[in-house]
């Protein structure tokens, strides 16, 4: 026998404690967890997209570039790909929507219906000017929406979309 | 636009720009040697559809897949159909299909008929380019009719 025996109080005290934080611990964990989940949510839908275009080649002239995301519904995950417009404005690079602002159609540049330097909606004839803005008298009520874009290793990436600040 | 009620109700506020319906019409062939093919058919008319939705989703109602067994197939199905659809005050209805019956009855209604391209062991770019070619032939069938008045 060892000189420090426990005792029977002791013995029960400790147990006591020992079992007590562990519960104590189990309740409070979760609550804890609770209170921060806010905090350590990810941030979604505000990221930029690498696309497969190359700076360099954008030119005054509007391009489709497609750009791919994950996108969750629920417990559905499914790629969608987006076009933007990309073109170039000066040295400053211009990405719209191509969705018509009326009903959702696709927007079309030059198309062989629409006009020259203008985008134009097969659907109802909606008909923009290159920086977006809807031409009065069409059904469009608004300018095409913009991209947010960034540059990474020359190549072009696109963020989210923004009231269009060009018109 | 899709046959849902958040469309729909856009739909109603708008009817006056949407006129136009598209029908899938999909064969659901049970025997053993036809069943594969008549769902990569579905699955090609949904892949379709969606694609033809997403650029003209301002003046078309995509509707559900109207699905069909072999003995259910009948020539009045379309016919009737195409009516109420002209009702409800659709002035184009276009159905579109990858079973060659259908090109039967193509001087009653509008038949747009397409082979079925199994899509399922294709990735994800090429998928997506075979999309964007088969669309390319069914546009002029959609503006010619849209011009058309």
């Amino acid at each position: 026998m060892s000189n420090n025996r426990v005792s029977r109080r002791q013995f029960l005290s400790y147990t006591l404690t020992g079992v007590g934080g562990f519960m104590a611990a189990g309740m409070l964990m979760p609550m804890v967890r609770f209170a921060l989940d806010p905090v350590l949510q990810k941030h979604e839908g505000g990221d930029f997209v690498l696309t497969e275009q190359k700076i360099a080649d954008i030119t005054e002239a509007p391009i489709k570039v497609d750009f791919t995301f994950e996108q969750v519904d629920a417990w559905y995950k499914a790629d969608v790909t987006n076009t933007a417009w990309v073109y170039k404005d000066g040295d400053v690079i211009v990405a719209l929507s191509p969705v018509c602002k009326h009903l959702g159609c696709m927007v079309d540049w030059e198309h062989k219906d629409g006009n020259k330097n203008e985008f134009f909606c097969p659907c109802h004839a909606g008909r923009y000017t290159k920086n977006g803005g809807n031409i009065a008298g069409t059904p469009p009520l608004g300018p095409l929406d913009e991209f947010e874009v960034q540059e990474k290793d020359g190549y072009l990436m696109i963020g989210p979309s923004k009231p269009n600040t060009l018109v | 636009m899709y046959f849902n009620a958040k469309d729909i109700t856009e739909f109603m506020a708008q009817k006056e720009f949407i006129d136009t319906a598209i029908v899938p019409l999909v064969s659901v062939d049970l025997s053993n040697e036809k069943m594969k093919q008549s769902g990569a058919e579905a699955d090609f008319l949904i892949a379709l559809t969606a694609f033809i939705e997403q650029q003209f989703k301002g003046r078309l109602l995509v509707m559900p897949l109207f699905s069909y067994s072999t003995v259910m197939k009948n020539e009045e199905m379309p016919k009737q159909l195409e009516i109420q659809l002209h009702n409800a005050g659709f002035k184009h209805v276009f159905f579109i299909t990858c079973d060659r019956f259908w090109t039967n009855i193509e001087e009653l209604i509008n038949v747009i008929w397409l082979p079925a391209i199994p899509l399922e062991s294709m990735d994800k770019g090429v998928k997506n380019s075979i999309l964007e070619d088969q669309l390319r032939q069914v546009i002029p069938i959609f503006s010619t009719k849209w011009s058309q008045n």
